[in-house]
This record gives C-alpha cells, sequence and structure tokens, in this order.
C-alpha cells in the first residue's frame, strides 16, 4: 500500500483522496440511509439557557444557568492557574511555565508597551490588560472543551442522570463581551479626563490642523468623533461575540446540526471534515487572537485618550 | 428522492434562509478581500524589509482579525433578521 502510495503523481493522490471520501459517503449512506427529521433532538439548543437554579428577584431573572456555571469557571481557571504557575515558578523551566511566560512576555511588551507610550500609565494598566487577556482566553479556550453540561439530554450511569457532554462558551454570549466592552469604555473616558480635564479631553477628540476652521465645521467633525467613540463599545463587544459565536455555530452546523435539522443523514458525513477544520483553525487560532485583538485595542484606546496629539 | 421535499418548499423560513446566505455571502466577499489585501500588503513588506519582521506580525494579526470580524459582523445581523 506504502509503495502504490509513493508511486502515484500528486494529483493521482488527491483524486484518490476525492474518490476515498465519496465512497465513504456511499457507504454510510447506504447502511444508515435517511430517517427523515429528528424533531426530539435540536442540537441549537446549544445555545439555550436552561435554569438549574431558579431565582428571580424582583421579577428580573438571575436564575443560574450554563453561562453562570461556566464564567464561575473561567474565574476559577483563570485566577487559579496563574497564582499556581506564580507560586512554582522554577530557575529551569517546564513547558507549561514557558508557555504562560510566552504569554506574559507578549501581554507586558507587545500589548501595554507597545501603545501605552507613558511609563507610569503602562504600570498601571498592565495588570487590568493581563486580566482581560487571559481571562478571554481561557473563555474562549473552556468553550472547545467537551463538559458534561447538556441537562437537556441525560444518560443513566448506575441509576444517576449524568447530563451529556456539550460544548458552550461564555464570549458567544453577548452579555459578557458587553460587559467588559463597557468597563474599557468607561475606563479610557475616565483615564483620559484625569489625564487632561474634563474640557480639554473632549476638545482633544478633534484632530490637529483645524485651528483656522470655522466652528460650525468644527462642530461637524466633532460629531463624527463622538459617533466613533460611540461605536466603539459596540464593535469591540460584538467582534468577540460574534467571532465565538460563529465558530461555535460552524462546527455545530457541519459537525451534524445540519443533518438533523434537515433531517438529511447523507448530509453529516459530508460535512464532518470541514467541522474538524473548523475546529483546529477556532483552537489554534481564533481563540487566542480574539483575545490579544481584546487587550490591544483596550491598551489602544487607553493610549488614544491619554496621548498630547490626537 | 423523498428526502429533498423539505428542501422544496417554499416558506417565509426557506426565503428568510435565503436571504441570510446571500447577506451573509456577499459580506464575505469584502472581508475575504481585505484579508487578503493584508496578507499581500505583509509578505510584501517583508521582502523588502526582513528586519522589520517581528514588529509587522503583531500589525498583521491585528489587521486580520479587525478585516476577519467584518464577515461575522454580516452573518450576526443576518442571524439577527432570521430569527426576529
Amino acid at each position: 500500500m506504502g509503495q502504490i502510495w509513493k508511486m502515484m503523481k500528486t494529483w493521482q493522490k488527491v483524486l484518490a483522496g476525492f474518490l476515498i471520501y465519496v465512497a465513504v459517503l456511499m457507504i454510510m449512506f447506504l447502511i444508515f440511509g435517511s430517517d427523515g427529521r429528528n424533531d426530539e433532538f435540536a442540537p441549537q439548543n446549544e445555545f439555550l439557557l436552561d435554569p438549574w437554579v431558579p431565582i428571580s428577584i424582583g421579577g428580573i431573572d438571575f436564575s443560574i444557568n450554563k453561562a453562570v456555571f461556566y464564567l464561575a469557571l473561567t474565574s476559577v481557571l483563570t485566577i487559579g492557574a496563574m497564582v499556581y504557575i506564580a507560586n512554582r515558578m522554577q530557575r529551569e523551566p517546564n513547558r507549561v511555565q514557558m508557555a504562560v511566560e510566552l504569554s506574559y512576555d507578549l501581554v507586558r511588551d507587545n500589548i501595554t508597551r507597545g501603545n501605552l507610550q507613558d511609563q507610569k500609565l503602562a504600570t498601571r494598566w498592565f495588570p487590568f490588560l493581563a486580566t482581560l487577556f487571559f481571562f478571554i482566553w481561557f473563555s474562549n479556550m473552556l468553550g472547545y472543551v467537551p463538559l458534561p453540561t447538556n441537562t437537556e439530554h441525560t444518560v443513566d450511569i448506575f441509576g444517576i442522570a449524568v447530563p451529556t457532554f456539550a460544548i458552550y462558551a461564555t464570549t458567544a454570549n453577548i452579555a459578557i463581551p458587553l460587559v467588559l466592552a463597557l468597563a474599557v469604555t468607561v475606563i479610557y473616558h475616565t483615564e483620559g479626563i484625569r489625564a487632561k480635564g474634563f474640557f480639554p479631553y473632549f476638545k482633544s477628540w478633534l484632530p490637529g490642523g483645524l485651528e483656522d476652521m470655522n466652528p460650525i465645521a468644527k462642530g461637524g467633525i466633532f460629531m463624527i468623533e463622538a459617533i466613533s467613540h460611540l461605536v466603539r463599545p459596540i464593535s469591540l463587544s460584538v467582534r468577540l461575540f460574534a467571532n465565538i459565536l460563529a465558530g461555535h455555530l460552524l462546527i455545530l452546523f457541519m459537525g451534524g446540526g445540519l443533518a438533523v435539522i434537515l433531517g438529511l443523514a447523507l448530509l453529516g458525513t459530508a460535512t464532518f471534515p470541514a467541522a474538524l477544520i473548523f475546529f483546529l483553525f477556532e483552537i489554534g487560532l481564533v481563540a487566542t487572537l480574539q483575545a490579544f485583538i481584546f487587550a490591544t485595542l483596550t491598551a489602544i484606546y487607553i493610549g488614544g485618550a491619554t496621548a498630547e496629539s490626537h | 428522492m423523498d428526502f429533498l421535499i423539505p428542501l422544496a418548499e417554499v416558506t417565509d423560513d426557506g426565503l428568510k434562509s435565503i436571504a441570510l446566505g446571500v447577506g451573509a455571502g456577499l459580506g464575505s466577499i469584502g472581508a475575504g478581500i481585505g484579508v487578503g489585501s493584508i496578507f499581500a500588503a505583509e509578505i510584501e513588506s517583508v521582502a523588502r524589509q526582513p528586519e522589520m519582521k517581528d514588529e509587522l506580525q503583531s500589525i498583521r494579526w491585528l489587521g486580520f482579525a479587525l478585516t476577519e470580524a467584518v464577515a461575522f459582523y454580516t452573518f450576526i445581523f443576518g442571524l439577527i433578521a432570521f430569527f426576529l
């Protein structure tokens, strides 16, 4: 088999791979056929938040559900992992310590010092930026680890109903990115006002070189700048939320969700390789990149609000 | 070909699905061109000044993520329109 594989040309290998793929599709279809729609199992319920412990205060829903569980788990993991590694620092680092030191360097040199020129400011905001980075990173990565959280479907193990495995990410829920983005907005406005004073800060929104302009046009440009500042929390939160949600949706639909919803068993086999590819892409690039982007943009906003010239 | 029947019904949901597909697809064209041009520019600048590679790396990922997000904006707003 190996010798035949070596003798084949590239186009023959590609063709053989494609033929094997089609053959597997056909065999799976012949064996399992298509039973039509399955209305009992709704894969899109990954994003449904069932209240586990119903709590209602003043008509507002404070129930403990999957998202709350994941949020608590992420916080515990972030704090626990970082404190644990910081406490057992060694002169000859092992792999985990190496990775943490590398990411620490990335946050300190690249994200914080690269965007905050003032040394005092960088020292002040480095803990916040590092926390943002690691919290979002842990939250994203935890979203790709299957955990027994699917209470809708349970498996009986020795008489106990154990929830089946499911994936879910807190950042795929608009609430968490939105809170983070609003906190960032408040922080960078406050920092700008503290550095320059109330009115000079808003005056500094105007770009330089407009001294000769008449006040009405200046007002127009100020309005444009104000809108861009208003849009910042929206774009910051939606970027993170949409990236993670889209990743989870793609994995869900490609990994069999489409087959269940449409009732086409053949489609499930056909799209499964795509699910694996998206899964690796999300773990390898998107999860880290979105944490990096969020922290970098926060640093850029704080740096822009405190910089002398616009 | 019984299993194709659910695909052939013309319903409001079906039309919404087409709208979502067309909208998200058109949105990803722009993002695709943008991401491509970012990497093209990065390759070009590294080819001219290889010593700038490390500095360009973080800028590249920043530009990549900012542009890529546009595709997801269209996708998410399409989904919002689909479910509302």
